[in-house]
């Protein structure tokens, strides 16, 4: 860069010489002037600028110099000329500057040339040309310009922009000053000495205005570094030039407004930029391209001609079948809307799988058409999407191009069900007055902040909704007959069908509020823009505006803001206020708080699980390590922005070994999966000491994984569901557990925990449960060996409270059982399962179907005897006890209770063997019973000779009645007690068996029974 | 009712295998001068039977009467109140529960149910006021805040209420607690004396024991007498008279465990890791509690493992089971282990075998 400062110097030189130009004659030769420039100058300046935007280091000055030696050659007034234009691609960067501006600068310069003044108006930015060149006749040239901007810019806006003269006069007259001298010592401060093509030297001031110049020698040492040394990569001083170069062009575009801008605050403009620019037509919209000409292919009547005969056909039908109603341009309106609607979405997904050519696209859509045409079926619109994206926007603009009065309702608004129920109803039945015909469209805004309160909203548009199909699918007037009578209460509206439609608006498609309202509504995803659309657009709204900027930077601030224009604009009037330049550096300290956005956990996933290429490696300037950092910088914020850090590792988890990633001896495998029990050990840590700020090393665990195992195969990720599974159906058992345990026995089941159950228990149980060797006959049929192993697993079974429960089976095996169609018996709390293991086979047999009749009925025999038995003795102990105290007093107390205890024990046991073996205690007892009561040793003879397997029972009765004889001798009080304790010791047990009986018939008298 | 249950010894006098220790109990009853208890040792070793029929020392065959409870509490903690649910067991004379069950409210259980067995304090019929027993189970799963809690009820409402704690392993119980405690350390019954207790059963179940027979099952019982009887059962109830030969029945996690051991040696893959992953949730659902699960793991692949390895993984076995104890999520430890499992055994098999 040094040629065009000796040169510049030599041309100011030269302007030194010939200081003393008047007016006039500057006037004439800028005559000659503009036309020429074209020519000279636009060839280089085209070439530079239909480069691919990939900044090539130093093709700002290749670009620069020829225009510069161009300069030196021309003439004066040229050469301002020119210089304006050089300027002007500095400001806008170069190599980025876009094409709208040069062209815009192009047709400037015919105006100025058809309107006869010549039109040296964009002086604007000469700030820098101010610094080194020769400061009179540049001001000369901008007093002809000012002057002539006055006589002819009236219509040129940009002209509004110029500095006022005196101002610049005085601000070049004051620099002219100390900047240039023949002697060192008349310039304060640090100088430079350049020599000139004659040989004479100069001493020019280093100001730090000027800051191109001193830009300029940085680059020229950083050229010497390159050429010399190589001490660095090339591509990484590429990236510095690169980079220094885009600094140097931010900071003369950071300068240039510095004038501007005052001007331009002069200008009212109280209105957002936001509302100043919303789009109020369909091509204004910024959404999504494809959509938008969806769109408008459907909008605008004249298109519709145009598309394909089925669309046309269906809306006639619609709009012929809407005329005998009232409203038929109401809902000819409806009809076309949905038309639209389904088109959009069609578009979108269009959009989604770009793969899918526009023509597959069409199909889609004509298919779709076909189901959906009929009745429009979907009145109710849900856009959902980030915020910023122009929602509310795409509402108000579709709304209106349909001809609907928009009447929006939103956050702000009360929105109490009772409130807003009669809001909408108005909105949706009433027709205005006073205003014109057009019919209202409903926009319910942020409907998923509805909470509470304000789900009112949700709920009203449901019972629309839902009134609405069932008047389409019963007949009208009974179903309004219905209505009316069943919603008396409200208004007498409410019968009618839905017409006219509702668009709801909301940030989060799957806020619980809005559950319902996604099945009845055709929902419509919004997608991000692309960035050069949103650039494009703002750099529409800054020419408007006049504000300068580059598009490096715009395209900085869309992608920092994600694409949001509200946010983008926002920030681009807050800093043209504050005077200030879109910075690309210092983007995240300008952008005035960060849009707090919390991406879904997918999201999260993605980034976590796929390495980025592209955008991110274009957005590293640096080197690897600065792009390293920005990852973690990146990934971290996004991460902790969400939260939850428990959800996305547990989404790591589940994924991770889906991934394809290259690891032989698996050592990535290890490191992921100890970095996760790293985090959960932190977890657990901070949940149990409940020290928060402890969190913040959550993201880095995860972001170590992505940095082991990041791919750039995209590989779908699932929701991580096995472990919520897990502890669900863990939950489950423990739950069936516990209610088992509490069912048992407690002199078991305090013994027996979760633990020792699984660990020891399970198995051998379900063996001992389900015998190999029982025979599956009638009982009478067994042995008596067989009959005491019966006995003994009723026995288990009903002391662990375990029965078998009949279960409906799909399973056509077990049809061709004959009692129970259709039918298993499987163990009542299900011990099975404990043990089924997925892709496990255990060799646990299943008894046949008889016998677990059979064992189901004597568990309910052996229950039903234990609860009478246990009551019995419970008696007997009240019973004995009391005597007991009476005759011996307090002092033997507690040894006749001791004793009271082991009889209740001896009684137990003997009751617990009599079960054993007493399988025929079907109708034996009532028997045995019966025939024993009456006297105690008919009753234990008649005992003894009713039955053989009865051994077991005669011996118990027998040695009952001992006990309860001795106690009726004890208590001489108390006669008449035993007998109903006997009575209460041997209940009856009646057994219907229908055609079956296998008991011993005996002659009984009811008397025996009441006693 | 199960051999397990019916052969328990209801007495400290009828106790077969820590003979020693019950006669200990019984002089600490008889002297009248019971401290608090702490009894931890293996499952199967015989701590709750001792308990129980030390209670019955104490306080005759009342004792066994016992009722289940569903008791509901509800604690006043500073600004709001809690409700607390548990299933207790108890008698006249003492209260049997496991406060773990209450998840993190156990502290409150635990000083809610003491000062309310301080307040109303038995009297006996000599008019002499008596002490209630309160039983603990599972006190190593007690949370730290409720050990804490209860280290200073146990002294202060010592004279009306014994503890008797119950745990498995000693070094979850603080310090405090243990001190303040007669630790009562009950091993896991020896192979020799299970032999003896199935040959007891044996004998009073009228059966012919071949010889050897009861060795067999006292090998594969892990030295739980639990195991022992429950297994002796399943023999007698899947074919008598006995052969030496019989097969035992082997536990059924413990067989699945074993397919994922060779499951785990067939392939060294993330993909065999996702497989094996499916499994190890399999046996968490099933409430098997995870560090068994890693100890019975090692287990098995130490059965097939050359004895070159054995020890390093024996070593991260070690590692991946202490932080599992730290952490939550049992899973995510448990297939850390066998992914270094994985990595080590490949790594030498491509050592070796090129």
């Amino acid at each position: 860069m040094d040629i065009p400062d000796l040169e510049e110097l030599e041309w100011l030189e030269w302007l030194e010489s010939h200081t003393l130009n008047d007016p006039l004659e500057d006037d004439y030769e800028l005559e000659i002037g503009p036309p020429s420039s074209p020519e000279t100058d636009n060839p280089p300046d085209r070439s530079s600028l239909s480069l691919p935007p990939k900044p090539s280091p130093f093709k700002p000055k290749t670009q620069i110099n020829p225009t510069i030696k161009k300069r030196v050659q021309s003439d004066l007034p040229k050469s301002i000329l020119l210089d304006v234009d050089n300027n002007y691609d500095f400001d806008e960067n170069g190599p980025y500057a876009k094409r709208s501006r040069t062209e815009e600068a192009e047709i400037r310069k015919e105006k100025s040339a058809q309107s006869k003044s010549p039109d040296v108006a964009p002086v604007v930015g000469d700030d820098k040309s101010g610094g080194v060149n020769g400061p009179s006749v540049l001001l000369n040239g901008n007093v002809g310009s000012v002057e002539n901007n006055e006589g002819s810019g009236g219509d040129e806006e940009w002209l509004r922009y110029s500095p006022p003269r005196d101002i610049v006069e005085e601000m070049e007259t004051q620099r002219e000053e100390r900047i240039l001298s023949r002697y060192a010592t008349e310039i304060e401060g640090d100088c430079v000495p350049v020599t000139g093509l004659d040989g004479e030297r100069v001493y020019a001031k280093i100001c730090r205005v000027d800051m191109d110049e001193v830009d300029r020698k940085k680059t020229l040492s950083a050229r010497g570094d390159f050429n010399g040394l190589l001490q660095e990569p090339v591509r990484v001083l590429m990236q510095k030039v690169e980079h220094e170069e885009f600094a140097k062009a931010l900071q003369a575009s950071a300068e240039g407004p510095t004038e501007v801008v005052p001007l331009k605050a002069t200008v009212t403009d109280q209105q957002l930029w936001v509302d100043k620019y919303a789009p109020s037509s369909f091509t204004e919209l910024l959404s999504d391209e494809q959509t938008n000409r969806e769109w408008d292919s459907c909008v605008f009547g004249s298109e519709i001609m145009s598309t394909t005969d089925d669309v046309l056909s269906a809306l006639r039908r619609h709009s012929s079948g809407s005329q005998h109603s009232k409203q038929s341009s109401k809902s000819y309106f409806a009809n076309n809307k949905e038309t639209r609607l389904s088109r959009n979405t069609l578009g979108v997904r269009n959009d989604l799988n770009k793969e899918n050519s526009i023509s597959q696209g069409i199909q889609d859509m004509r298919e779709n058409r076909h189901k959906s045409f009929g009745p429009p079926e979907q009145k109710i619109l849900l856009l959902c999407g980030p915020p910023g994206l122009g929602k509310t926007t795409l509402a108000h603009v579709a709304a209106r191009h349909c001809g609907y009065r928009v009447v929006e309702i939103n956050a702000s608004d009360d929105r109490s069900s009772s409130t807003i129920e009669a809001k909408i109803l108005d909105v949706l039945q009433m027709n205005s007055v006073i205003a014109d015909s057009k019919p209202k469209c409903l926009v319910i805004d942020e409907i998923d902040g509805a909470l509470g309160e304000g789900k009112g909203a949700v709920e009203v548009i449901l019972q629309l909704v839902l009134a609405d199909r069932k008047s389409d699918t019963g007949k009208e007037n009974v179903d309004q007959e219905a209505h009316s009578g069943r919603k008396s209460s409200h208004k007498k509206q409410r019968n009618s069908p839905l017409l006219r439609p509702v668009i709801c608006i909301c940030n989060d498609l799957y806020a619980p509020a809005l559950r319902q309202l996604r099945q009845v509504a055709k929902v419509h995803i919004f997608v991000q823009p692309t960035v050069s659309r949103v650039v494009n657009r703002l750099k529409y709204i800054c020419n408007k505006e006049g504000v300068k900027t580059s598009s490096i930077a715009l395209s900085a601030l869309a992608e920092y803001t994600e694409c949001d224009i509200r946010s983008c604009l926002n920030t681009l009037q807050f800093l043209n206020k504050k005077k200030e330049i879109l910075n690309v550096l210092e983007i995240s300290s300008q952008v005035v708080g960060r849009k707090d956005t919390s991406k879904s956990a997918f999201d999260i996933w993605k980034e976590i699980f796929h390495k980025r290429k592209g955008k991110r490696a274009r957005k590293s300037y640096n080197s690897v390590s600065s792009s390293m950092s920005k990852d973690f910088e990146f990934l971290y914020s996004m991460i902790s922005n969400r939260g939850d850090y428990d959800l996305i590792l547990d989404g790591i988890h589940e994924n991770i070994l889906q991934l394809r990633y290259v690891d032989p001896v698996m050592q990535k495998t290890v490191q992921c999966l100890d970095n996760l029990v790293v985090s959960d050990i932190t977890h657990r840590y901070i949940m149990r000491t409940q020290q928060m700020s402890l969190q913040v090393y959550q993201p880095p665990i995860a972001i170590i994984i992505h940095g082991l195992i990041a791919q750039l195969e995209k590989k779908d990720i699932e929701w991580p569901k096995s472990f919520q599974r897990h502890r669900t159906m863990l939950a489950e058992r423990m739950d069936m557990f516990h209610t088992w345990h509490n069912r048992i026995l407690p002199y078991i089941s305090r013994h027996l925990s979760t633990k020792s159950f699984v660990e020891d228990s399970i198995s051998p149980m379900l063996y001992i449960l389900s015998p190999p060797t029982l025979r599956p006959v009638a009982l009478h049929l067994l042995s008596d060996n067989e009959k005491t192993d019966i006995g003994q697993l009723v026995n288990s079974m009903v002391s662990y409270a375990i029965t078998y429960k009949s279960i409906k089976s799909d399973r056509g095996s077990l049809r061709h059982e004959d009692a129970l169609d259709a039918t298993a018996l499987s163990l009542d709390p299900p011990l099975g399962e404990f043990i089924q293991f997925k892709g496990y086979n255990s060799c646990h047999v299943d008894l046949a179907l008889a016998v677990k009749q059979v064992l189901v009925h004597e568990v309910e025999k052996q229950k039903i005897l234990q609860g009478s038995v246990s009551k019995s003795t419970h008696l007997h102990a009240k019973e004995n006890h009391a005597p007991a105290k009476d005759n011996s007093g307090s002092g033997l107390s507690s040894k006749s209770s001791y004793k009271n205890g082991s009889e209740e024990k001896k009684m137990d046991r003997e009751i617990l063997t009599a079960d054993k073996s007493g399988l025929s205690v079907s109708c034996n007892t009532p028997v045995a019973e019966s025939s024993g009561y009456s006297t105690s040793i008919d009753g234990a003879k008649s005992v003894q000779t009713t039955k053989k397997p009865s051994g077991g029972p005669a011996n118990f009765f027998d040695r009952f009645r001992k006990v309860s004889n001795a106690d009726s001798r004890i208590t001489t009080n108390v006669v008449h007690r035993p007998g109903t304790a006997q009575r209460d010791s041997h209940p009856l047990l009646f057994k219907f068996n229908e055609g079956f009986t296998n008991a011993v018939k005996r002659p009984v008298r009811v008397r025996e029974f009441l006693l | 009712m199960l051999w397990v249950d019916k052969y328990r010894p209801k007495t400290l006098d009828k106790v077969l295998v820590h003979q020693e220790i019950a006669q200990n109990l019984k002089k600490l009853v008889t002297e009248q001068d019971c401290p608090h208890l702490l009894f931890y040792g293996p499952s199967g070793s015989g701590k709750k039977t001792l308990i129980m029929a030390l209670l019955r020392q104490m306080f005759g065959p009342s004792a066994d009467k016992v009722k289940v409870e569903n008791k509901n509490w509800k604690v006043d903690a500073g600004t709001r109140t809690i409700d607390v649910e548990l299933t207790t067991l108890s008698s006249t004379h003492h209260v049997e529960l496991n406060p773990s069950d209450a998840g993190f409210q156990d502290r409150y259980v635990v000083q809610e149910i003491i000062k309310e067995m301080a307040k109303n304090r038995p009297i006996d019929t000599k008019g002499k006021k008596g002490f209630k027993v309160l039983v603990l189970n599972e006190v190593d799963k007690l949370s730290r805040e409720a050990q804490h809690s209860l280290r200073r009820t146990m002294e202060k409402y010592s004279a009306s209420c014994r503890l008797i704690l119950c745990c498995n392993s000693s070094s979850k119980v603080t310090e405090a607690v243990r001190s303040r405690c007669l630790n009562m350390r009950i091993n896991a019954p020896t192979e020799a004396e299970i032999v003896n207790v199935l040959e007891f059963i044996g004998k009073k179940e009228g059966l012919q024991l071949p010889s050897g027979f009861a060795n067999r099952i006292a090998q594969q019982s892990n030295r739980s007498m639990r195991r022992a009887i429950l297994s002796f059962e399943t023999c007698r109830v899947q074919q008598y008279p006995f052969t030496i030969n019989q097969a035992i029945p082997p536990m059924d996690w413990e067989e699945y465990v074993s397919e994922i051991a060779s499951s785990i040696f067939k392939e060294q893959s993330p993909k065999r890791l996702f497989e094996v992953r499916g499994k190890l949730y399999e046996l968490l659902i099933n409430c098997i509690p995870p560090e068994i699960i890693l100890k019975r793991l090692l287990y098995e692949l130490l059965k097939k493992l050359d004895s070159e390895l054995k020890h390093e993984i024996s070593h991260w076995a070690a590692y991946y089971e202490h932080r599992l104890r730290l952490g939550q999520k049992a899973i995510f430890h448990l297939e850390a282990f066998v992914a270094k499992f994985m990595s080590i055994y490949k790594g030498f098999l491509i050592e070796t075998f090129g």
